[in-house]
């Protein structure tokens, strides 16, 4: 059966981004695509993964090369040349296809190592799938494995647990000097995206009061504005150090716009308690390295973040091996589902299940029929099988008829409702 | 109003109870620190303060079984620290709103209780003059003040620590044990809290002492104000005026906290090596 399980998909190792912005599918258009799909029997089942990096669309195919009338139906749906989509696709057949799923959801194939946002866009894509009744039996239990999967690597892995973005460590070092940003005073010195970009997100953090600096005053008052903050003349850029608990500069000056000698004089006599974090994200820096000597101060810059970045993303590397066994370990559990559906093993399983409890009744009254002649027992022998034929001839053929999806669906039943999985795991 | 029956088993075994709280409490606290499950942190906050309520009932049963201050002894003495310690932890966790004190404190309170029950308890009456109101308060305030100048001496601890670890360098991670440490803003405002409670205490405590020696000393002694126990003591309090007031007109934390710790060994010293070699007045147990 597992060999009817495909994947074709696009992402952001091989496919540029220009094409994958052509192949990306808004939740509308997934639903439509699946449904093209359903109609021209080439999947049964299937769900559609769509995120900036990626646009995967796995499914339950009975065809036997369903890949290929898949990337038909795609070129079409997208309006884009076959030859071309073919060019940079992944795709992939039975455990390939699972694995591919489960690295995913795992953030294994990440354009960022680890990274968690992944896992949830996996489980997004399923809900909307299950929704629309596009995700069946064995797909819905496809990504329910895959969701776990993800789970226990985020949690017995460090794969995902270090930031590794400039602006992830900063966040994650800032965390560690203020509990919350909520009742922190700061300081943007430079009127740029950088600054116009925390602006926004210190807006979002809950940071009511904002100072913008710029040697051009017409530029801090437009940013002050948008964030609803105030302005400082760009004299008064250090004297303000005084009365704030973050600095984040992100200039295009040459030179320092502040020189570690006035800010040690000024901490004398600090009016604002606590720790002062000094953020340079300029190139070159803004702020004398010497600041951060001084005490209280926490100054960092592209370097010092550059290399914590550098070096998270090698300890993320090392923790690969760790997650690929999960991931090993979870894809086997899956296909040894997916095999115990197919129809031959399943009447054999509820065969094997009934005549065991034929045989154990019978036992259980051996003793009052040791007074029946052995016509009378062979009777009961017959009456017994008999009746164990007729209980399984309805099942036997329910389990041939129907679409696919449909038969599967069944034989996931007929296995959950006679309990066939334990006894499976009772005979290993 | 006592809830268990007054003798001293009770109160041994009040006191055991107390312990297992603070024990569960911590295996709480630090799993809230390495999962904020709110179920974690209630329970734990909960089992904290159970603790030191069944820590005071545990007092309470020794002192109507003594038939005096439950902390005339070393035993009476942690115990009672303890309580104070706890109840500190509590109510910072409560003014600060945040928990990563508790995977802190809570195992140094059960330290101070498990110690204080398995000291053997001394059988001497207590000297005539340790009784009354006045010197009751005066040894409870003190008390207290000790505990919370001790946990300002943690908090100060930790900040170096933790202030260490994020000043940058080769050594800078954004994981490892300091990572797991409160914010630096947070153990500074604690430290400011605790500061002020151990101050206000050991003033309160010591005008009490005051008003207590002018009681009991005059006219036989007038000169129990130059024991060395009672100058040591008016010295670190002065001190750590000095200290409560500089933090708040905006001190550098790290000299708070330096400072804090540097208090708190003179308050060890005076604790215990003035008095238990120098003073001559003070020491009433000799």
């Amino acid at each position: 059966m597992s060999s009817a399980l495909v994947f074709l998909g696009w992402n952001h190792r091989a496919t540029p981004l220009d094409l994958r912005e052509r192949l990306a599918f808004s939740p509308e258009r997934a639903r439509e695509a699946l449904e093209g799909l359903f109609r021209e029997k080439v999947f049964s089942e299937g769900v559609i993964i769509s995120t900036c990096n990626r646009a995967e669309i796995y499914g339950l195919t009975e065809l036997e090369d369903g890949l290929t009338p898949l990337s038909q139906f795609l070129a079409r749906f997208h309006g884009v040349d076959e030859t071309l989509l073919l060019s940079t696709a992944l795709s992939g057949r039975g455990d390939v296809t699972v694995r591919h799923l489960f690295e995913v959801a795992s953030g294994l194939d990440s354009m960022v190592l680890g990274e968690a946002q992944i896992l949830g866009q996996v489980r997004e894509a399923h809900r909307r799938a299950s929704e629309a009744r596009t995700a069946r039996t064995v797909t819905n239990r496809l990504f329910q494995a895959a969701i776990e999967c993800g789970k226990r690597v985020r949690t017995e892995t460090e794969l995902g647990s270090k930031p590794t973005s400039v602006p992830g460590i900063a966040l994650t070092l800032t965390g560690r000097i203020f509990e919350s940003l909520a009742g922190c005073r700061v300081l943007l010195l430079g009127a740029g995206e950088t600054v116009e970009l925390t602006a926004s997100l210190l807006v979002d953090a809950g940071v009511g009061d904002i100072l913008f600096c710029n040697r051009s005053p017409e530029k801090a008052t437009a940013l002050a504005a948008k964030a609803n903050g105030r302005t400082l003349p760009w004299e008064d850029r250090v004297s303000a150090f005084a009365t704030v608990d973050i600095v984040l500069s992100a200039t295009s000056s040459s030179e320092p716009v502040v020189r570690a000698e006035p800010v040690k004089k000024l901490l004398m006599h600090r009016s604002r308690r606590g720790p002062l974090l000094v953020l340079d994200l300029a190139v070159p820096r803004d702020i004398e390295p010497e600041v951060g000597d001084l005490p209280d101060v926490y100054r960092y810059d592209l370097d010092s973040l550059g290399a914590l970045a550098k070096k998270n993303t090698a300890d993320r590397q090392a923790e690969v091996p760790k997650a690929a066994v999960i991931v090993d370990e979870s894809v086997r559990k899956f296909e040894e589902w997916l095999a115990g559906l197919s129809h031959v093993d399943v009447v054999k399983g509820l065969r094997g299940k009934l005549e065991e409890l034929r045989l154990a009744e019978l036992e259980r009254y051996a003793g009052k029929m040791g007074k029946l002649g052995p016509d009378e027992r062979e009777l009961v022998q017959r009456i017994t099988e008999s009746l164990v034929a007729k209980i399984l001839h309805g099942p036997t053929v329910g389990l041939k008829e129907g679409d696919p999806s449909e038969r599967l669906e069944r034989a996931a039943a007929v296995r959950a409702l006679f309990r066939l999985d334990r006894l499976d795991g009772d005979k290993k | 109003m006592a809830l268990f029956p007054s003798s001293l088993a009770t109160a041994t075994a009040l006191g055991y109870v107390a312990l297992v709280c603070y024990a569960v409490s911590t295996g709480f606290y630090v799993a809230y620190l390495r999962r904020p499950r709110p179920a974690f942190g209630w329970t734990a906050t909960g089992l904290a303060a159970a603790g030191a309520v069944m820590n005071l009932e545990s007092l309470y049963a020794r002192s109507a079984a003594l038939h005096s201050v439950p902390y005339r002894d070393l035993v009476g003495s942690m115990a009672l620290l303890g309580f104070f310690l706890a109840v500190i932890s509590l109510l910072l966790e409560i003014r600060h709103r945040d928990r990563s004190l508790g995977p802190y404190l809570m195992p140094v309170v059960f330290l101070f209780l498990m110690v204080a029950l398995l000291v053997p308890s001394s059988r001497t009456p207590p000297a005539p003059e340790l009784k009354g109101a006045i010197f009751a308060f005066h040894v409870t305030l003190n008390m207290l003040a000790y505990a919370a100048l001790a946990v300002a001496c943690a908090l100060s601890a930790l900040y170096l620590v933790a202030g260490r670890a994020l000043k940058g360098g080769k050594s800078l991670t954004t994981d490892g044990a300091a990572s797991r440490l409160p914010s630096l803003r947070y153990l500074e405002r604690a430290n400011r809290t605790s500061l002020g409670v151990g101050v206000l205490a050991s003033t309160c405590g010591f005008l009490l002492g005051v008003t207590w020696a002018l009681r009991v000393w005059r006219p036989d002694h007038p000169s129990w104000a130059l024991d060395p126990k009672i100058i040591s003591v008016a010295l670190i309090l002065a001190f750590y005026w000095t200290v409560l007031v500089r933090a708040h007109r905006g001190a550098a934390p790290s000299t708070t906290a330096r400072l804090s710790v540097l208090g708190f060994g003179l308050v060890i010293v005076s604790y215990t090596a003035i008095n238990l070699f120098v003073s001559r007045l003070h020491a009433f147990y000799r």
